[in-house]
């Protein structure tokens, strides 16, 4: 089933909380995208300061960690007013 | 000594300009999070929502003070009337649009300008059927929008909600353009909070 925008950060950020902490290539194959997604996600995610780069691997920001434990609230949110 | 009518216009204002300020602000830390833009929409139109409110209470206040027939009557009441109807199209604008974004993208900017363009065209003509005519339209327009989601989805409840919504937004405006023309006031204002209310009470539950 295809995974919403919304679902795929979730994942993505899930990962790295599951690793504390993951170089790129190993989240890259885990995160099941195509290479050119995944790392627009990574950008967006750096961006939007969800993740961030320590010692060439990615880790979870506070944001990052607000985003997952937030995250059932917000497509709860998203489903409830069908937005 | 206040005018009658007055205490019932301050604490309908006060409570629909409160509940859709609580959706604005309850809402941000979500937004921030998702940057869902289904989110943005809705928040932007309960701001504008509470904005509307707040010079439609204006409007009121004015009318009941200083016993004027017409809004048109008072010096600024165009420039009052103009903004109310202007936030108030926003408003509900934004609120379709929150619905209807993933199937049908256009600028926001579209949005802003539509509303711009009936609120002057509204205005410049001060004829009262001439306005509350555009205002019927749009009104019948959006319902059947919302019908359409209606049909297609699961939440009945919400396309409910909306639809009273809609219907108590076009009451209000004909309040405004046309003092004392509606009857059962009262029931229409306490009608209005509670679905506000209803709206408001939704929304926390879910951001928890």
């Amino acid at each position: 089933m295809k995974r919403g925008k919304l679902e795929i950060i979730k994942d993505i950020l899930t990962i790295i909380q599951y690793n504390k902490s993951i170089k790129i290539t190993p989240l890259l194959r885990k995160s099941n995208l195509s290479s050119t997604r995944f790392y627009d996600y990574i950008n967006e995610l750096k961006e939007k300061d969800l993740v961030k780069e320590n010692n060439n691997k990615i880790i979870l920001t506070e944001k990052g960690f607000d985003y997952l434990s937030k995250y059932k609230n917000i497509i709860g949110f998203i489903e409830e007013f069908d937005l | 000594m206040m005018p009658p009518g007055f205490e019932t216009e301050l604490i309908y204002s006060f409570v629909i300009i409160l509940c859709s300020l609580m959706i604005y602000f309850g809402t941000k830390s979500i937004y921030k999070l998702s940057s869902y833009k289904g989110i943005n929409y809705f928040r932007k139109a309960f701001l504008f929502f509470a904005v509307a409110l707040f010079f439609r209470y204006f409007i009121k206040f004015i009318l009941l003070y200083f016993k004027f027939g017409r809004i048109f009557d008072f010096k600024f009441g165009m420039i009052a009337m103009l903004i109310f109807m202007y936030f108030s199209l926003i408003a509900i604008f934004y609120l379709i649009y929150s619905l209807m974004w993933k199937k049908k993208k256009f600028r926001e900017s579209y949005l802003h300008i539509t509303a711009l363009i009936i609120t002057i065209i509204s205005l410049i003509f001060i004829i009262p059927n001439l306005y509350f005519i555009i205002n019927l339209l749009l009104f019948i327009f959006l319902v059947y929008i919302v019908y359409t989601k209606f049909r297609k989805s699961k939440k009945k409840n919400l396309y409910l909600i909306y639809t009273l919504l809609l219907i108590f937004w076009i009451l209000n405006i004909i309040d405004i353009l046309v003092p004392n023309f509606l009857p059962f006031q009262i029931l229409i204002y306490l009608a209005s909070i509670t679905i506000f209310m209803i709206i408001t009470y939704r929304v926390l539950k879910k951001i928890g």
